[in-house]
């Protein structure tokens, strides 16, 4: 048989027994990778809000937009708050955000969760103040200096998708 | 070479980052921290020891090491992208700050030049054995090196060395008693030059003075 496709067929059968490998230890550690994000998820809520005045129930979002928390007050009726987990592409890959909006469309807080940017320079959206007060008015919106290549468009982007649907979602959108 | 020369020589005489100027990219850039340093110590020693182990098994054997020999290359990426990869999850699961912290130079690891470098020079022609002891050397004088600059760079910076988590020794009175506050440059980009530089003319000062003596020993003797 050809040398070459013998060499070809070794790469292949190391590469397997790789793949086999990392899908062993995935198997072991993704439980535990889920539970350190989503204590990181819970730990960004509660900064928003007091969980404990509030009933918490979540929706599976779809597209960029990843698991979408209700917040309804025990004491009152009718919807609270969301809480947006929201995906967008930044400079070396995907930027998660928690964006929390109440029901006068005011942005209560929001936290990058999940980034994967140069430290010391793209991830400077981290604790940035980007100045949002209304949900669906961005025009107070802040780049950051010296990042604006990298990941500002990527959070301009995760607060216009919030923009497009917030109103719809107290409106009754989100259980259609 | 016996195993004690092989050893020592990734720590003093060929030390990857002081002496070859290997992997200089994320060692600069992680350590702003005694802890960053560490658990990047902790990877590559994981990656480096592993690699060179499997590498050389693989190239131990003549039959498979011709075979191996025309993609060698794609192959020793292959087996270091799987240590680092495995790295990457331990660590985001068990070692979620540390994860954190170390961001975008876990994964780099796969191209860092002292892991491949120790691959095709080293444990492609050497046994396993004498390739997981060059491996341990090398990772451990890397560690060393790293670790080295982090302390200064963390206690000129903000006047701390965090070991580990909250193992974190406070030397703020030094600063006090010396009225001056910690030099904030040290941990942004430009210390880590700055204290890279200046601690590679102090090694190669020493190293030269120490040639110097040992030239004029030979010259007298002969």
């Amino acid at each position: 048989m050809n040398k070459g496709l013998i060499s070809g067929l070794v790469l292949l059968t190391i590469g397997i027994v790789c793949g086999l490998l990392l899908a062993v230890v995935n198997y072991f550690t993704a439980p535990k990778i889920q539970e350190v994000e989503d204590a990181i998820k819970y730990e960004a809520l509660a900064e928003f809000y007091t969980l404990a005045d509030y009933d918490l129930s979540e929706v599976e979002g779809s597209g960029d937009f990843g698991t979408i928390y209700i917040l309804k007050a025990k004491t009152t009726e009718g919807l609270d708050a969301f809480v947006y987990t929201v995906n967008a592409e930044g400079y070396s890959g995907v930027i998660e955000m928690l964006i929390a909006v109440n029901e006068n469309l005011e942005v209560d807080g929001y936290k990058v969760v999940k980034q994967t940017e140069t430290p010391g320079y793209g991830d400077k959206i981290v604790g940035h103040d980007f100045n949002v007060e209304i949900a669906t008015d961005l025009s107070g919106f802040e780049g950051v200096a010296g990042a604006s290549l990298y990941s500002t468009p990527a959070v301009l982007e995760i607060f216009q998708l919030v923009a497009d649907r917030v109103e719809a979602d107290f409106g009754g959108g989100l259980s259609e | 070479m016996n195993n004690k020369e092989n050893f020592f020589k990734g720590i003093i005489k060929e030390n990857p980052l002081f002496v070859s100027l290997l992997g200089m990219c994320p060692s600069l850039a992680v350590t702003t921290s005694l802890e960053n340093a560490i658990g990047m110590t902790l990877g590559v020693f994981f990656v480096l020891v592993l690699s060179n182990f499997i590498i050389s098994l693989i190239m131990s054997n003549s039959k498979l090491a011709d075979l191996v020999k025309p993609v060698r290359i794609p192959v020793y990426i292959v087996v270091i992208a799987t240590l680092v990869t495995i790295v990457e999850m331990v660590m985001h699961a068990y070692l979620p700050s540390l994860y954190f912290s170390l961001g975008v130079f876990i994964p780099l690891i796969v191209v860092n030049c002292i892991i491949l470098g120790r691959a095709e020079a080293f444990a492609s022609s050497n046994k396993p054995l004498d390739s997981v002891i060059d491996g341990v050397g090398m990772a451990l004088g890397y560690g060393l090196a790293i670790m080295t600059i982090s302390i200064f760079r963390e206690f000129l910076g903000n006047g701390t060395l965090t070991v580990w988590g909250d193992l974190q020794v406070n030397l703020t009175f030094i600063f006090d008693f010396l009225k001056i506050e910690p030099i904030a440059m040290f941990v942004q980009p430009v210390g880590a030059f700055l204290t890279f530089g200046l601690i590679l003319a102090t090694i190669t000062a020493i190293a030269n003075n120490h040639k110097n003596k040992l030239a004029k020993k030979v010259a007298n003797n002969g």
